[in-house]
């Protein structure tokens, strides 16, 4: 008798059938692994500077304790200037990459709280790329743990980063370059004149071959 | 001083007509009337035809 899974794992390459037994989907995949949310709590708030007002929050914190808002102009020799985004703060794509700390995933790297120390993945980014086109190819994507090279983390990335690119949104432009600014009328002119350019011959050639021309370019 | 004379020949600006500011630059005669040939036009890859541009917009 032959299950789903007994039939599908004698569809598989065995590169693949290696990986699922060392690494067996049930533990490891990316459906199973908990994703990580974003913390709704007011203290993660004010202090993750992703947030739309991070600095008013934080300064209706510090004002919380002088009865009077600070005035805007009240030099503060501490500030830093422009705060840096967050490293650490979530991100869709960053959800992605959550690891069960009992079962470590192959395809992420992680931190030894011990010594602090970073410990690369088990599988490479080559290997994990090669691994997640094979599976692709014989659909079981979904079986693989969550890493970079997945389908579902490369769009959630995109999408996040395709905000982040100038020009893309709806109704923006860029200015560009003037060649790339005046190509098109460019290329109108070049097309018009090719069409005339036969008619144009055939009266030159009419004309004594310049002889009785009249319309000269300027230079 | 004598005025310094002009010489025999000017050197002329053969533009191409494909509007597509290829030209060729050719020696002539400073009498002789403004050149006009057929010549390749690499941008459009075709023979077109080249007229000479005039400087002050004075041609004969």
């Amino acid at each position: 008798m032959a299950t789903p899974a007994t039939s599908l794992a004698s569809k598989l390459p065995p590169r693949l059938l290696s990986f699922f037994a060392r690494y067996p989907p049930q533990i490891y995949s990316a459906a199973v692994t908990p994703k990580s949310e974003p913390q709704s709590t007011p203290t993660s708030t004010a202090t993750s500077s992703t947030t739309p007002l991070p600095d008013t929050s934080s300064a209706i914190d510090a004002a919380t304790g002088a009865s009077t808002l600070p005035s805007p102009y009240t030099p503060n020799r501490d500030a830093g200037g422009h705060k840096r985004p967050d490293p650490t703060a979530f991100s869709p794509s960053k959800a992605l990459l959550a690891t069960n700390p009992e079962h470590p995933n192959p395809f992420l790297p992680r931190k030894n709280f011990r010594t602090g120390k970073w410990i690369g993945p088990r599988v490479g980014l080559r290997v994990q790329a090669e691994l997640v086109k094979l599976a692709a190819k014989y659909d079981v994507e979904e079986l693989l743990p969550a890493g970079r090279k997945s389908t579902e983390y490369k769009e959630t990335r995109r999408a996040e980063r395709g905000l982040a690119i100038k020009g893309t949104g709806i109704g923006q432009k860029v200015k560009g370059h003037k060649w790339e600014r005046t190509m098109e009328t460019r290329l109108d002119d070049r097309r018009k004149a090719m069409m005339e350019m036969p008619e144009a011959i055939r009266l030159w050639k009419q004309r004594g071959h310049g002889r009785g021309w009249k319309k000269w370019p300027k230079r | 001083m004598a005025k310094k004379s002009k010489s025999r020949t000017v050197a002329v600006r053969l533009i191409s007509m494909a509007m597509t500011g290829y030209f060729r630059t050719m020696i002539r005669p400073r009498t002789h009337r403004p050149l006009s040939m057929l010549k390749y036009d690499p941008v459009v890859k075709k023979q077109v035809l080249f007229l000479e541009a005039t400087k002050g917009g004075r041609n004969k």
